[in-house]
């Protein structure tokens, strides 16, 4: 779950700098659709990786109630 | 007659004893509620002070250890305490714990503390750290029975996922709940890895039952924590001093769930609005280009067309020039053309513009 989590971080910040592509002077028309298809895809990932993540609640085992 | 059954004979020890023994076991505990006076602290050890009522008064004695909210005379407090005959005879409450009671005792003892603490810089904004955006270990201490417990879990799971979160169950309200969160903390704190965040949260209740994260132990373990801490207790216009030496501060306890996690919905609508305004963004970049593209053809035709105008008037010049050096318009004009030799007798041509003569020289002579 973790992991899974942590690349959601990642991807969303590969998708901000590939947006922050299209204003940059690395700019290319010509790169600029195969870039747009892969920002479209990655988006895709993190909405459905989003949508299907849980949380695990674990109880702690251990008292704390004085004596123990 | 009856025989009576003779009365024991005590030594005063003894005496003292059995009265302690009859207290133990009729009185192990009693809270008494009583406004303080002759508060002192002696050898920065024990504390004496007497409770007392409109027509009542009992000596109470405790360690400086076991003070945990400041108190001053004319504070109207509740001790929990064991009755107590001393071996002077004098009868004394031994006081476990002691809280304010009474809105105006309560809101004093916090005034006091939190002037204290606060001028130990527990509070102090630089002091705080950020918590991260993307947590993945997270520690919760509360009541997993309150109603703010609920409310937090369902905002946690409603808003993001993947978090591994341990619960350490705690009294949130109480005498006894202070020590508790108390060594909750301290159990997060040796766990290694530590948590990314610890959350301590309760939900409202009256100023007795918040009372409990106003204990100065508890707000120092906080300010001490090496976790960083996220703290709702409460509602939005409650304060506890527990509040103030976290590093971030909730209104409520489904405040703090807002602010532990971001909405997986704000960041799917924020995703698919940066990607959505792609596209547009690249067809307006074609347009530009398009527009680039266009803008140097029609200069260039431009260009061609003036250097044709250029050479179109040259060619024009030179033909008006080539019309009039045309033989054909000088005779128009009536004038002849002479060929052959100017010699007296010889034989000449003569060529007008609409007729061609043959002529013999008479005569030739000099201008």
């Amino acid at each position: 779950m973790s992991a899974t989590n942590k690349s959601i971080q990642e991807k969303t910040n590969e998708l901000a700098k590939m947006v922050s592509w299209f204003d940059s002077d690395e700019f290319e028309l010509e790169a600029a659709l195969d870039k747009f298809k892969q920002a479209e895809k990655l988006a895709f990932e993190i909405e459905k990786d989003l949508t299907s993540l849980k949380n695990e609640i674990k109880i702690v085992k251990k008292k704390f109630s004085s004596g123990e | 007659m009856e025989k009576s059954t003779p009365q024991p004979i005590f030594s005063v020890s003894d005496f003292i004893a059995v009265v302690n023994q009859t207290f133990e076991y009729a009185y192990p505990t009693v809270e008494v509620e009583g406004e303080v006076s002759s508060f002192k602290i002696n050898q920065e050890k024990f504390v004496f002070f007497d409770i007392k009522d409109k027509s009542g008064s009992i000596g109470c004695f405790m360690t400086v250890w076991q003070l945990r909210v400041p108190i001053e005379d004319g504070m109207k407090v509740i001790v929990t305490a064991s009755p107590k005959l001393t071996q002077w005879g004098k009868f004394s409450l031994t006081v476990k714990a002691v809280r304010p009671s009474g809105e105006g005792s309560l809101k004093k003892s916090f005034e006091i503390l939190k002037a204290k603490l606060e001028s130990e810089g527990l509070f102090a904004l630089d002091r705080k750290r950020q918590l991260p955006r993307f947590p993945e270990r997270v520690a919760v201490i509360s009541s997993t029975q309150a109603a703010g417990y609920a409310d937090f879990i369902k905002i946690l799971n409603d808003r993001w996922g993947g978090i591994n979160v341990e619960v350490a169950q705690v009294q949130v309200q109480g005498a006894g709940a202070p020590d508790q969160i108390i060594k909750a903390i301290e159990y997060f704190n040796q766990l290694e890895p530590i948590p990314e965040v610890m959350v301590i949260i309760r939900g409202g209740g009256s100023a007795d039952d918040l009372s409990a994260f106003n204990d100065e132990p508890l707000v120092r373990a906080i300010a001490g924590s090496r976790v960083p801490t996220l703290v709702g207790v409460g509602h939005e216009t409650d304060e506890s001093l527990a509040d103030l030496a976290a590093d971030v501060r909730a209104a409520t306890p489904s405040n703090a769930a807002q602010i532990l996690v971001p909405d997986r919905n704000e960041i799917i609508r924020s995703v698919n609005s940066q990607v959505g305004l792609l596209l547009p963004r690249i067809n307006s970049l074609i347009d530009q280009q398009k527009q680039s593209v266009d803008s140097i053809l029609q200069s260039v035709i431009e260009k061609i067309e003036i250097a044709f105008d250029d050479k179109k008037t040259v060619v024009l010049n030179l033909k008006n020039i080539l019309a009039q050096l045309d033989p054909n318009r000088v005779l128009a004009r009536g004038y002849a053309l002479l060929r052959g030799k100017m010699n007296v007798g010889s034989m000449i041509e003569i060529e007008t513009y609409k007729v061609i003569l043959e002529a013999e020289v008479k005569n030739v002579s000099n201008k």
